[in-house]
């Protein structure tokens, strides 16, 4: 393609969106609203994401064993628990290792550890279990109810399970009001180009006669459809760079419960959503004009 | 250059736009399709634009058969033929250099092509001085002028006119039918629909004659109703 025609197009197609004022900026508000809300959900939920990350590397799953194992049939157990799916590490902890780190997380010194030692140790043998992925973890503990030799579980379930589920639950609210938005943009994209035809249907009737081809009266119905794509993407994406490091922070400040969580960079975070929304901005306009120019165009 | 063999056209609501044509016109000859309204001269000129298709024979201009052209092989078989319509088709808000300009544009004409050939053409049709015209600052022949420079800009061997004097009055067509003359002499092709008596008299060209979609005369050089 020539550049005097691309710049034909573009100015072709500027034109059509000018013509049809109200029609585009409805289009736009409409891009604006869906990539606004994939903005929030990926902020969000990658943030979760994050998050369940964070504590997956700290939280595992804690088996007690009964009292009266031999040496034998504890490194039994361990390889047996070694074999269940998703799990990836299986640490034996001795009573006396036990002992020592409590005594060091509370301090050596304190009343209660008085007369404990290594004769007289009430703590149990156990394994510390590391899982791939915190999702697995239910699949984990119905395995780890077969083994025999087993007094009890603990695990971080009640938070992580909570974090998982609104992870979850998000996602997929999201992922449904985005393609909602997504229809309706498309849709009203559809018809501010309709309208476009329609007000170029003597010029399009001249071009057939000329000898245009059918894609050179294509191209300024998709350029439409891109800007429209490109303007509704950017201004969300470039307002919501701000708003996104102002209220990561802002929680981070006025919050103090969970400082001791981690937000996502903002950098990183938009690193990603700039080019891919602007990219699902554009893909939102073309599609529209597509469908549109195939209904409307007869050409 | 054109050729309709057995060419039939019946419209979709069963109505005969014309019947049997067998037509042959050679390079560089000028001809009148003349006949009352009705007789079929817009379906005529319409089939040779591809903008129908018969239902039935072939039609072969420039040795393309267009009847099994493909819809993306169309705008190349158009682009060897110019139109000029009674009611001009300009663009109401490009000016006359923009109108004939367009048509270059959309076949992606080099600009370098655009800026050195719409001046010549609209020289040559009599407008030089009026490229930065709107086509409704212009009077019936200018804006029909402008029509014909844009038809010929692209320099299609063949130009096709359904009634280009239609709306104008009997001085202005004249001068459009010098120029289309004139064009006529530097080589291209004209098949020009008209019901306009004197004008057919006047020129002493190829006379095609329809009735109900019928060719019923066909005469080498004569008037609107002379015999064969
Ligand atoms: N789109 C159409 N659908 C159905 N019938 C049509 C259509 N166009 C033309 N016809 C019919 O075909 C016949 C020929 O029409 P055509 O327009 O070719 O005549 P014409 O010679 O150009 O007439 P005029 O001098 O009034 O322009 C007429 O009977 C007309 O009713
Ligand atoms: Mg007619």
């Amino acid at each position: 393609m020539r550049p005097s025609t691309i710049k034909y197009f573009v100015r072709e197609g500027l034109s059509g969106l000018k013509k049809n004022l109200l029609m585009t900026m409805a289009s736009m508000v409409a891009v604006a609203a869906c990539i606004s809300i994939l903005s929030f959900s990926y902020c969000v939920g990658s943030n979760l994401q994050y998050m369940l990350n964070q504590m997956e590397d700290s939280i595992g799953i804690s088996v007690f064993l009964k009292g009266e194992l031999t040496g034998e049939q504890i490194e039994n157990m361990k390889t047996e628990i070694g074999k269940i799916d998703h799990v990836e590490s299986v640490e034996y902890i001795s009573p006396t290792d036990a002992l020592d780190e409590l005594k060091q997380d509370w301090g050596a010194d304190e009343d209660i550890f008085v007369g404990l030692d290594n004769e007289n140790n009430p703590l149990s043998h156990s394994f510390q279990i590391s899982l791939d992925s915190i999702e697995n973890q239910n699949g984990v503990l119905t395995a780890l109810e077969n083994v025999d030799g087993v007094e009890n579980v603990r695990h971080g379930q009640t938070e992580t399970e909570l974090l998982l589920k609104a992870n979850r639950i998000f996602s997929v609210a999201s992922v449904i009001v985005m393609l909602l938005l997504g229809v309706i943009s498309v849709m009203i994209i559809m018809n501010t180009i309709r309208i476009s035809v329609v007000n170029r249907r003597v010029e399009i009737n001249i071009m057939k006669y000329v000898g245009a081809t059918d894609w050179f009266i294509r191209w300024p119905f998709i350029i439409e459809g891109i800007i429209i794509g490109l303007v509704g993407a950017v201004v969300p994406l470039l307002l919501g760079f701000p708003i996104y490091a102002k209220v990561t922070s802002a929680i981070f400040q006025y919050l103090p419960v969970i400082k001791f969580i981690q937000f996502r960079l903002t950098g990183d975070v938009f690193g990603f959503l700039i080019p891919f929304g602007v990219i699902f901005g554009i893909g939102l306009g073309v599609i529209g004009s597509v469908t549109s120019i195939r209904k409307h165009l007869r050409v | 250059m054109i050729h309709m063999n057995n060419v039939t056209k019946v419209y979709p609501n069963g109505s005969t736009g014309v019947e049997n044509i067998n037509l042959h016109i050679n390079k560089g000859e000028f001809v009148f399709i003349v006949g009352s309204s009705g007789s079929g001269k817009s379906t005529l000129m319409k089939l040779l634009l591809k903008e129908l298709d018969p239902t039935e024979g072939d039609i072969v201009i420039n040795r393309v058969k267009t009847n099994e052209l493909s819809r993306k092989q169309i705008p190349y078989l158009r682009r060897n033929l110019g139109v000029v319509f009674q009611d001009f088709r300009l663009l109401p808000n490009k000016t006359v250099y923009e109108n004939v300009a367009f048509a270059m544009r959309v076949i992606e004409a080099p600009s370098r092509i655009i800026r050195r050939n719409v001046p010549a053409v609209l020289a040559l049709v009599g407008l030089g001085k009026k490229g930065r015209s709107y086509p409704n600052q212009l009077s019936g022949g200018e804006q029909q002028r402008t029509a014909l420079a844009r038809a010929i800009v692209n320099n299609p061997p063949i130009l096709i006119c359904d009634e280009p004097t239609g709306n104008l009055d009997p001085e202005t067509a004249d001068g459009i039918m010098q120029l289309l003359d004139d064009i006529n002499k530097r080589g291209t092709t004209i098949v020009m629909a008209t019901h306009a008596r004197d004008i057919v008299d006047a020129m002493q060209k190829r006379v095609v004659t329809l009735q109900n979609g019928h060719i019923v005369r066909d005469i080498e050089k004569g008037g609107y109703s002379d015999e064969a």
